[in-house]
C-alpha cells in the first residue's frame, strides 16, 4: 500500500486542477521520524543559542554585568564556544535530514485550509528560512567568507532569536503530535506501518554516523586531544606563528616593527606612569597556562608569562576588585582596538599583560611587545599590541 | 492536562516574543532588506534546489537491497562535503597563514574514501550473513 492509493480522490475546481502537486510515495516522511530527528535538532539549536548568548554577553556585557563576569573556570569560554561551533556543524546534518522528512508537507493540498493553517504554514516558513540562514552564515563565517551585504555578528545574533522562537512556537503547535510519536511504543507511532521501523532505525543510525563523522573530522580545532583527526576544520592547533593560530596578523592591523620602536606602556589612573619595555620586563612576573579561544570556535592552550594586570592597576592607584580597566591597542583600525575589562577580570591573578608565549618573546603577530591574556574570555578581547591601560 | 496546555501556550507565546525580538533586531540593522533577501534566499535554496536534488538521489536507491547502508554513507559523505565546501570554493586568499591551513581537497578525498570503505565492508558483512541465513534455511 503506498501513498498513491491512500490519497482521497477529490473533485477539484477546474482552475485548481491545472496545478498538480507532486505526490511522495517514499517512506519515512512521517511524524515518528520527524520527532526522532527533531528532538536532536532541537537540542542542538538550544545548545547553540545558549552558548551564543554566553559569547554575546561576554563580548558586549551591559553596564550592570560588566564588573561581575566570572573569570573562572579558565576553560569556560573555550568549552562554550567550541560547543557552539561543533553543535552548529552537527546541526547542518540534522536540519537537512529533518527537512527531508517533512518535505512532502510543503505540497499539502489545498495549500491553505483555514486562518490557523495559514499562520502555521507561515511560522514554518520563518522557521525553515531562519534555520537554514543561521547554519549557512555560521558555516561561511568560520571559513572567513562574508558574501552578504550585512554585518555578520549582529545579524547572526538577531536571527538566533527568530530561529529559537520559531522552534519553541513549532514545538508548542506540534506538541500533541510530538507526544504521540515520542517513543517506539507511543500510540501515534503504533498506527504507522510496522515494517518501517527497521528502515527508520537505519536512517537514524545513518544520520548519527554523519554527525559523528562531521564532528570527528572538525572538533580537533577546539579539542586538542583529537587534533590528529582535524582534517576538515578551518583551523588546526599546530598551524600558526609560535605554534598558535592567530586571527589578525600584525600586517593586517597596520603594525610594523618600526612603528613599535618608540613603544611605551602608558598607565593612567590616580597615579599615572609610563614604562619602557625594559622597565616593564623588570616588574615581578607571573606565569599562567591559558587557552586562546576564538569566537570562530578554535582554541589552543599555551604557556604565558607577564605582569599581572592587577599589579599594574594597583601601581597606578587603582583598586583591584573594584575598578575596571580600559585597554587600548596600537592597531589603527578594528572593532576591538579598545577593550574594557571588568573588575573581576582585573582582580584575577591569572589576568596578565603577557610578554612571552611558550617561553619565547611574543612574535609580532601575537601582539609584541605586550598583550592581554585572561581566563574565560573570547579571543577578540585578548588585546594585542597593548600600549595604554586606563583605570576606570 | 491543564498544566500541559498552560505549558504549551506559554512556550508558544514565549516563542512569538522571541521571534518579535529577533525581527526588531533585524529591523534595527542598517541593511534590513539585505537580511530579508538572504532569509528568503535560504528558504528557496533549500526547498527549491537542495531538497529536490536529495530526493532525486534518493530515487536511485529505491529497491536497492542494502539501501540503508548506502543511504547512511551518502548522508555522511554529503555532510562532510557540505562543511568542507566553503573552504574549497571560498574566493580569494585566506586572511592569514593560520586560517584555512590544511589541504582540504586531499583531506576530503581521504575521508570520503574511508566512508566508502566502511560502507563497502558493511555491505560485504551483510551479504555474507544473508547468504549464510539462506544456506541455513535451504539446508
Amino acid at each position: 500500500m503506498d501513498a498513491m492509493t491512500l490519497r482521497p480522490r477529490l473533485r477539484r475546481p477546474a482552475a485548481l486542477s491545472a496545478f498538480c502537486p507532486p505526490t511522495f510515495t517514499g517512506r519515512l516522511h512521517d511524524a515518528r521520524t520527524a520527532t526522532a530527528v527533531g528532538r536532536w535538532l532541537g537540542a542542538a539549536f538550544a545548545v547553540c543559542f545558549a552558548t551564543g548568548l554566553v559569547s554575546h554577553y561576554l563580548q558586549h556585557p551591559p553596564d550592570w554585568l560588566a564588573d561581575h563576569l566570572p573569570p573562572r573556570p579558565v576553560w569556560g569560554y573555550r568549552l562554550t564556544q567550541g560547543l557552539h561551533v561543533a553543535t552548529g556543524l552537527a546541526a547542518i546534518v540534522l536540519l537537512l535530514v529533518k527537512l527531508w522528512t517533512v518535505y512532502p508537507r510543503l505540497f499539502v493540498w489545498p495549500p491553505v485550509r483555514s486562518w490557523r493553517h495559514a499562520l502555521e504554514r507561515l511560522s514554518v516558513a520563518v522557521l525553515v528560512a531562519s534555520a537554514v540562514f543561521q547554519v549557512l552564515t555560521g558555516l561561511l563565517n568560520i571559513a572567513e567568507w562574508y558574501p552578504w551585504p550585512f554585518s555578520f555578528v549582529p545579524v547572526h545574533f538577531a536571527v538566533a532569536w527568530i530561529v529559537t522562537g520559531s522552534i519553541m512556537l513549532h514545538v508548542a503547535v506540534k506538541a500533541p503530535e510530538i507526544r504521540a510519536h515520542w517513543g517506539r511504543g507511543s500510540e501515534g507511532t503504533l498506527t504507522l506501518p510496522a515494517e518501517d521501523a527497521l528502515d527508520r532505525r537505519s536512517l537514524l543510525i545513518g544520520t548519527g554516523a554523519a554527525v559523528g563523522a562531521v564532528t570527528l573530522t572538525t572538533v580537533g580545532q577546539s579539542f586538542t586531544a583529537l587534533k590528529a583527526l582535524d582534517l576538515l576544520a578551518p583551523r588546526h592547533p599546530d598551524h600558526g606563528p609560535q605554534g598558535l593560530p592567530v586571527n589578525r596578523t600584525a600586517a593586517a592591523a597596520g603594525i610594523s616593527a618600526r612603528s613599535l620602536r618608540t613603544w611605551r606602556l602608558e598607565v593612567t589612573g590616580p597615579r599615572p606612569y609610563t614604562l619602557t619595555l625594559d622597565a616593564l620586563g623588570e616588574l615581578p612576573r607571573a606565569a599562567a597556562r591559558l587557552p586562546i579561544a576564538c569566537v570562530e570556535g578554535w582554541s589552543v592552550e599555551a604557556g604565558w608569562e607577564g605582569v599581572p594586570v592587577r599589579d599594574l592597576v594597583e601601581r597606578a592607584g587603582g583598586r583591584p576588585g573594584r575598578d575596571g580597566v580600559r585597554v587600548t591597542s596600537l592597531e589603527t583600525t578594528g572593532t576591538y582596538r579598545i577593550m574594557d575589562m571588568g573588575a573581576e577580570y582585573v582582580d584575577d591573578p591569572l589576568s596578565l599583560l603577557a610578554l612571552t608565549l611558550n617561553g619565547r618573546a611574543l612574535s609580532l603577530d601575537h601582539g609584541f611587545p605586550a598583550r592581554i591574556i585572561a581566563p574565560n574570555r573570547p579571543g577578540v578581547l585578548q588585546t594585542k599590541w597593548v600600549h595604554r591601560l586606563e583605570v576606570l | 492536562m491543564r498544566t500541559a496546555n498552560t505549558l504549551r501556550y506559554t512556550l508558544g507565546g514565549l516563542g512569538i516574543l522571541m521571534i518579535g525580538t529577533g525581527a526588531w533586531l533585524v529591523a534595527a540593522e542598517p541593511e534590513p532588506a539585505g537580511v530579508l533577501l538572504w532569509l528568503a534566499g535560504a528558504l528557496v535554496l533549500h526547498d527549491g534546489v537542495f531538497a529536490p536534488l536529495v530526493l532525486a538521489v534518493g530515487l536511485l536507491l529505491v529497491g536497492e537491497r542494502y539501501r540503508g547502508v548506502l543511504r547512511g554513507a551518502l548522508i555522511t559523505a554529503g555532510g562532510l562535503v557540505l562543511v568542507t565546501l566553503p573552504l574549497l570554493v571560498r574566493p580569494g586568499e585566506p586572511p592569514n597563514p593560520s586560517a584555512l591551513p590544511l589541504p582540504y581537497g586531499r583531506n576530503l578525498a581521504i575521508v570520503l574514501v574511508v566512508v566508502a570503505a566502511v560502507a563497502g565492508v558493511s555491505i560485504l558483512v551483510r551479504r555474507g550473513r544473508d547468504a549464510r541465513q539462506r544456506g541455513a534455511e535451504d539446508g
